[in-house]
C-alpha cells in the first residue's frame, strides 16, 4: 500500500486535486472512445433521450429549478456589489476599490471568505432547528422566482393564482427567521426573532392589500397576463392608475424584507446581529443570500406588477411606420462569398488595432502589450454591443430581459440608497405606522379603486 | 489672569457631615446647591474625604474635608440624600480606599471586580500583598515586580498589615512620615 | 455480566454541562451585596436580564450594562463600569507632575486637551505660576477645535446609533480636518501631549495657521448643511423629540453637567460661572435650550459649534505677542498644598483635585470626569423606554468611558 500513500502523502492540496481530475478524465476518455467504437454508445445516447422527451415536464421542471437556484447567487453578487459601492458613494467615499477594477471582485471574494469561515454549532442550541433555519428562509426566497416573468417565454411556471403562490412562499421566509432565533441559545436572538415575526407579519397585510387593486384591474392573478395587460407605452403601466397602490407596496416590500428604516432584524447598533447572532460561515451567508434574494424578488414583483413588467416604455414600431424604415435582421452571413473569409480572417485584427494604436500613441506610460490588451478589449465590447442589438431586435425576449432587468435594479438601487440615507424606525413606531396608517391606506384604494372600476367599466355609461 | 486663591476651604469632622452640607445645601444665603466633585484622599496618618461646592452667591470654590477617618475603619455619612449623583463617587471612594459611607444604598465596588480584596489607591497597597489575596496566588510572579511604595520619594507611612507584611516584601521598611511637610495641614 | 464503565470527558458533545457561574454572567452567582442589587436582581414574572455586554458596537467605549426588561420595555438598568480602568491616579502619583500629562490624556480621548488641562493647571495652581498670555490664548484655540471636532462627532455618533450611516461620515469631515490642523501644531492626532506646566509646547507655525484659516472659511457653511441633513428628518426627529427628558430638578439633584444640563435651561457653565485662562475677555453667549430631550441636545450641540467658530474667531484676531512657555526649573518641588481646577470640557464640567507634599511627585491627584455623573442621568431615564431606545438616550449624553473608568 506504501507504494501509493508514499506518494499520495508527498502531494500538495492542489496536487490532491488535480491528480484524481486528470485520472478520472482519462477513464472517461477512454469510455468514451471504446463506447463509440463498439456502438455501445449512440444506443446508451438514444435510450437516454427517449426516455428524456417521455418525461419532458419533468426534465424542464428539473432544469428550471436548477437554473433558477444558480441564478440566485450571481444576482446576490451583484446586489452585494452595488450595495458596498452605491452606499459608499451616498457617505462620500469610495467603497471597495482594490479587488478587481472599480472593486467588481469585492462581493465574490466575499462569498469565497464566507465559504472559508469556520462554522460551528454553539452549545446549546437546538441542533435540527438552527441548521434547517436558513434553509428554510432561503427557500422561502427562491422559491418565488419561479413564477415571476422575466421575459416573453422566459418564465419557470405560469399558474393562474401565481400571485397567491408568491405571497404564500415568500411568507415562509418568516419561519425561518424565528427558527434562527429561538434555536441560538441566546437572548439576543430572541429578540431579534420576534422583532422579525411582529414586524414582518405586521406589513404583511399591506402587502397583499396594496396589490389587490392590481388584482381587480387586470381580472388574474397570473403573473404573465398582468404584465400582458400592461403592453403598450409606460402610460399604460399601472403605476400610474394605482399610484398609491405603489407607494404603499414600496414601503411594504421594504419592510418585508428588513431594509432599513425597517431593518429591526439586525440592528447591529442594538441586539448585535439580531436573529443571526449564533451563526458564521456558510449558515450565516445563507441568510445573508437570502435578503439579497428577497430585494430581488420583492423589486420584481414591483416591476411586474406595477411598472410594466418586460414591456418597453415606448414602442419602437410606430415611429418605424412614421418613417417607413423597415429593419430586417435576417442575416445571410453565405451572401458575402469569398468576402466572409476576409472578413472573419482580417477584421478582428483590424479592429483591435484601430483600438489599441491611438491608446498606445496617446498614453505614453502604457506599454505597447497594455495597450494592445486594453484595445483587445474595446473591440469585444464594441462586439458585443453589436451582438447585443442584434439580438435585441431579432428575439423579443431579449429585449424583454432587458427592460425588466432594467427596471428592477432601478428599484433595488432606491432601495440601497434608501439604507444609506435613512435612520432606523423603532419597534412600536414600526408596527404603529403598518396597522394604523398603511392598512388604511391600502383599504382606502381598495375602495376607490373598485368605485372607480365599476364606474368606468360601466357598459350603459355614456363613454362606454 | 484669574485669582489663584479661588477657594475656601472648611474642615469638619464626620460626624457633622449631614448637618453641615444640609446647612450649606438649604440655607438661602448659601445656596451651594452643585457638589462638583467628591473623593476620598490617602494622607498617611488618616483619610479624609473632600467635596467641592459652588455656589451663585459666591465666585470662590468652598472645600470641605472630612478629616481624621481612621485608616482602619474608614466610615463617612452619605450625601446621597442631598444628591442622588453622588452614589456613583461615593462607590468610587469605597472601591479606591475602602472608606464606607453609611446610608449610600449601593456600595459596592465600581471599578474593580466584585470579588477583589484590596483598596488600590491607599498608600499601603502593595502589588505583591494584592497578588496574594488574588485568585492567581503563587501563579503571578507580582513579587518580582517594583513596589509602588518603591517609587515614592517622599517615605509614607504603612500601617502593619498583619504579621506577615514583612515577609511579603522584605525590602520595603516602614518608615515615618518624616521629611516634606505634611499634606493634611 | 460486566458492567462497561464508559467514561466521558467534558468534551463529550452530548454532555450539556451548565458551565460554573461566573461574576460575569447577567445575574451573579454571589449574592447581592447592597439593598439596591438586591432590588434589582429580584425578577418578577415575564422580565427577562440581558446583558448589553462590555464588546457591543454602541456602547461608547467598553460599558457593560445589565437591562431588565419585560418584553421590549426596559424596566431597570445596571450599568457596571470599570472595564477600561487603567489605575491612571494611582500611577500619575508614582512619577512626576510632567509625567501625569501623557497619562491623564487617555482619560476624555476624543477630546484631549481637556484632560491635559487638569495636571497642568492644577499645578499651576499650587505653583501659583503666571502663563504667559500668547500660551493662554493658544490653549483657548486648542480647546475650542477640540470641543468643535468632540461635537462633530457627537452628531455622527447619535444618528450611528439611530441607524443612520452617512451622517457619522459627515462629521468625520470636520473632525478630520481639525484633527490634521492639531497634528501640524503638536505632532499628534489623538492625544495631544501638548499642554505644559507654565504654557505650550511650541509655538503656532505655518502649516497650523494655513489649514486653519481653510478650515475657518466654511466651517459656519459646512455646519449649517450638517444641520440641514438631519434636523427635519422625520424618522430622526420621531425617534429623539421626547426621549429621555431631563427636568431640572433631577438634573441638579444628579449633578449633571455640559449639554446636558443646560438643554435642560440651567445656564451654568464653568467657562462663565468660574472663568478660567482668558474667557473673561472673549465675548460668547452660552446656548440653552427648554425641553430637556435627545433631540434638544443634539440641537444644542450644533448651537455650541457656532459658539466655538465664533470664540475662535476672536482668538484670531486678539492674539498677543510674547513667549508660549513660562520660566519654570526643570525640577520642580511645589510647595505643599491644595488645589482645585476645573474647566468646561465638551462633555461637562472636567474638574482636578491636587494635593502636593512637598516633592516633585503629586501626592493625590484626582480628575473627575463629567460622563462619570451624566451616565448615572442614564439609569434614571430610562426605565419605561424601549431597548431600542437605551442607544438613543445614551448616545445623546455622550459618555466617554476612559473619563468614566480613568
Amino acid at each position: 500500500m506504501s507504494i501509493i500513500t508514499r506518494p499520495w502523502g508527498r502531494l500538495t492540496l492542489a496536487g490532491k486535486v488535480v491528480v484524481p481530475l486528470v485520472a478520472l478524465l482519462v477513464l472517461l476518455t477512454v469510455l468514451l472512445l471504446v463506447g463509440f467504437a463498439s456502438g455501445a454508445l449512440p444506443l446508451l445516447l438514444g435510450l437516454a433521450g427517449q426516455a428524456v422527451g417521455d418525461n419532458i415536464d419533468v426534465v424542464r421542471f428539473a432544469g428550471a429549478a436548477t437554473v433558477l437556484l444558480l441564478f440566485t447567487v450571481p444576482t446576490a453578487f451583484v446586489i452585494i456589489l452595488m450595495e458596498m459601492k452605491l452606499i459608499a458613494f451616498v457617505n462620500l467615499r469610495l467603497g471597495p476599490n482594490r479587488q478587481g477594477p472599480w472593486g467588481i471582485l469585492s462581493s465574490t471574494l466575499h462569498g469565497f471568505k464566507v465559504l472559508a469561515k469556520e462554522d460551528f454549532t454553539p452549545t446549546g442550541v437546538d441542533v435540527p432547528v438552527f441548521t434547517l433555519a436558513p434553509v428554510v428562509t432561503y427557500l422561502g426566497a427562491v422559491m418565488t422566482i419561479m413564477v415571476i416573468p422575466f421575459a416573453p417565454g422566459l418564465f419557470g411556471l405560469d399558474m393562474n393564482i401565481a400571485l397567491l403562490y408568491f405571497f404564500a412562499v415568500a411568507g415562509l421566509g418568516v419561519i425561518g427567521l424565528m427558527m434562527a432565533g429561538w434555536s441560538s441559545f441566546n437572548k439576543y436572538s430572541l429578540l431579534g426573532g420576534l422583532r422579525a415575526a411582529a414586524g414582518i407579519i405586521s406589513y404583511e397585510i399591506p402587502l397583499i392589500l396594496a396589490v389587490v387593486g392590481v388584482v381587480m384591474l387586470a381580472g388574474t392573478m397570473s403573473l404573465n397576463q398582468i404584465v400582458a395587460s400592461q403592453a403598450g407605452s409606460f402610460l399604460d403601466w399601472y403605476a400610474f392608475q394605482q399610484p398609491l397602490g405603489l407607494i404603499i407596496f414600496f414601503i411594504a416590500a421594504a419592510a418585508e424584507t428588513g431594509r432599513t428604516p425597517f431593518d429591526l432584524n439586525e440592528a447591529d447598533s442594538e441586539i448585535v446581529a439580531g436573529f443571526a447572532t449564533e451563526y458564521s460561515g456558510m449558515r450565516f451567508g445563507f441568510f445573508f443570500f437570502a435578503e439579497y434574494v428577497n430585494l430581488f424578488i420583492m423589486s420584481a414583483l414591483t416591476t411586474t406588477l406595477f411598472l410594466g413588467g418586460w414591456n418597453a416604455p415606448l414602442d419602437a414600431q410606430p415611429l418605424l411606420d412614421l418613417f417607413n424604415v423597415t429593419v430586417s435582421t435576417a442575416l445571410d452571413p453565405g451572401a458575402l462569398g469569398m468576402g466572409l473569409l476576409f472578413l472573419v480572417a482580417l477584421g478582428p485584427p483590424l479592429l483591435i488595432l484601430l483600438f489599441t494604436l491611438p491608446i498606445w500613441m496617446l498614453k505614453s506610460d502604457w506599454s505597447f502589450l497594455k495597450s494592445l490588451v486594453v484595445g483587445f478589449l474595446l473591440f469585444n465590447l464594441l462586439v458585443m454591443m453589436l451582438v447585443g442589438t442584434w439580438a435585441y431586435m431579432t428575439f423579443p425576449f431579449v429585449a424583454g430581459l432587458f427592460w425588466f432587468l432594467a427596471k428592477t435594479f432601478t428599484l433595488v438601487a432606491l432601495f440601497v440608497i434608501m439604507r444609506g440615507t435613512l435612520p432606523r424606525v423603532r419597534m412600536d413606531q414600526l408596527m404603529g405606522f403598518a396597522w394604523k396608517w398603511l392598512i388604511s391606506a391600502a383599504l382606502l384604494n381598495l375602495l376607490v379603486t373598485a368605485a372607480a372600476i365599476v364606474v368606468l367599466r360601466d357598459p350603459s355609461m355614456p363613454w362606454n | 489672569m484669574t485669582a489663584r486663591q479661588d477657594t475656601t476651604e472648611i474642615r469638619i469632622s464626620p460626624t457633622n457631615v449631614a448637618a453641615v452640607m444640609t446647612l450649606l445645601h438649604d440655607d438661602p444665603g448659601f445656596r451651594f446647591l452643585i457638589l462638583s466633585d467628591l473623593c476620598g484622599v490617602d494622607t498617611g496618618s488618616a483619610m479624609q474625604v473632600v467635596y467641592h461646592l459652588w455656589s451663585d452667591s459666591t465666585p470662590d470654590w468652598l472645600r470641605v474635608i472630612v478629616d481624621g477617618l481612621p485608616r482602619d475603619d474608614p466610615r463617612a455619612p452619605s450625601v446621597t440624600f442631598l444628591w442622588n449623583g453622588a452614589e456613583w463617587a461615593e462607590r468610587e471612594a469605597y472601591d479606591m480606599f475602602g472608606i464606607i459611607f453609611e446610608g449610600n444604598r449601593d456600595l459596592r465596588r465600581i471599578y474593580m471586580p466584585p470579588d477583589y480584596q484590596s483598596f488600590p489607591l491607599r498608600k499601603d497597597f502593595l502589588l505583591a500583598d494584592d497578588a496574594a489575596r488574588s485568585p492567581g496566588q503563587g501563579v503571578r510572579h507580582m513579587e518580582q515586580t517594583f513596589q509602588p511604595a518603591e517609587y515614592r520619594r517622599t517615605p509614607v507611612l504603612r500601617q502593619g498589615l498583619g504579621s506577615d507584611a514583612g515577609q511579603m516584601a522584605p525590602g520595603i521598611q516602614t518608615a515615618i512620615l518624616s521629611s516634606g511637610e505634611d499634606p493634611a495641614r | 455480566m460486566t458492567t462497561e464503565q464508559t467514561i466521558r470527558s467534558l468534551d463529550d458533545p452530548d454532555l450539556f454541562v451548565e458551565t460554573p457561574g461566573t461574576i460575569y454572567d447577567a445575574i451573579p452567582p454571589l449574592p447581592p451585596r447592597t439593598e439596591r442589587e438586591a432590588e434589582f436582581y429580584a425578577m418578577r414574572d415575564g422580565e427577562m436580564l440581558i446583558n448589553l455586554g462590555p464588546q457591543h458596537p454602541s456602547t461608547h467605549g467598553v460599558l457593560r450594562v445589565v437591562l431588565k426588561i419585560d418584553g421590549e420595555r426596559v424596566v431597570d438598568l445596571d450599568p457596571v463600569l470599570g472595564y477600561l480602568h487603567r489605575g491612571v491616579e494611582k500611577i500619575c502619583e508614582n512619577g512626576d507632575w510632567h509625567h501625569a500629562i501623557s497619562n491623564c490624556d487617555p482619560l476624555e480621548y476624543i477630546a484631549a486637551m481637556f484632560s491635559e488641562a487638569m495636571p497642568v493647571m492644577v499645578a499651576e495652581k499650587l505653583l501659583d505660576l503666571e502663563v504667559p498670555r500668547r500660551a493662554e490664548y493658544i490653549r483657548v484655540l486648542a480647546w475650542e477645535l477640540n470641543r468643535i471636532s468632540s461635537h462633530a462627532l457627537f452628531v455622527g455618533w447619535l444618528a450611528l446609533d439611530l441607524g443612520g450611516l452617512t451622517p457619522v461620515l459627515y462629521g468625520f469631515i470636520e473632525r478630520d480636518e481639525i484633527v490634521e490642523m492639531l497634528a501640524a501644531l503638536t505632532g499628534q492626532r489623538l492625544l495631544f501631549n501638548y499642554l505644559r506646566i507654565g504654557g505650550v509646547n511650541g509655538d503656532l507655525n505655518h502649516d497650523f495657521l494655513s489649514r486653519l484659516g481653510d478650515w475657518m472659511g466654511n466651517a459656519l457653511k459646512r455646519i449649517e448643511d450638517q444641520q440641514k441633513l438631519l434636523n427635519s428628518n422625520e424618522i430622526f426627529v420621531a425617534r429623539t423629540r421626547g426621549l429621555g427628558v431631563v427636568d431640572r430638578d433631577m438634573a441638579r439633584r444628579t449633578l449633571l453637567s455640559g449639554p446636558v444640563l443646560r438643554a435642560t435651561g440651567i445656564p451654568y457653565d464653568v467657562r462663565r460661572a468660574h472663568p478660567y485662562s482668558v474667557y473673561p475677555e472673549l465675548e460668547f453667549t452660552i446656548p440653552t435650550r427648554e425641553e430637556g430631550d435627545s433631540y434638544a441636545r443634539y440641537l444644542l450641540h450644533l448651537d455650541e459649534i457656532k459658539q466655538s467658530i465664533h470664540i475662535i474667531d476672536q482668538v484670531l484676531h486678539r492674539m498677543p505677542d510674547g513667549p508660549v512657555m513660562a520660566k519654570v526649573p526643570r525640577l520642580m518641588r511645589i510647595p505643599p498644598g491644595r488645589a482645585y481646577v476645573s474647566i468646561e470640557s465638551p462633555r461637562g464640567q472636567y474638574s482636578a483635585y491636587g494635593m502636593s507634599d512637598g516633592s516633585d511627585q503629586p501626592f493625590r491627584l484626582r480628575i473627575h470626569d463629567p460622563s462619570f455623573f451624566n451616565l448615572q442621568a442614564v439609569g434614571l431615564l430610562m426605565p419605561g423606554n424601549l431597548v431600542a431606545d437605551t442607544m438613543a438616550i445614551m448616545a445623546s449624553v455622550d459618555p466617554i468611558m476612559g473619563g468614566i473608568d480613568k
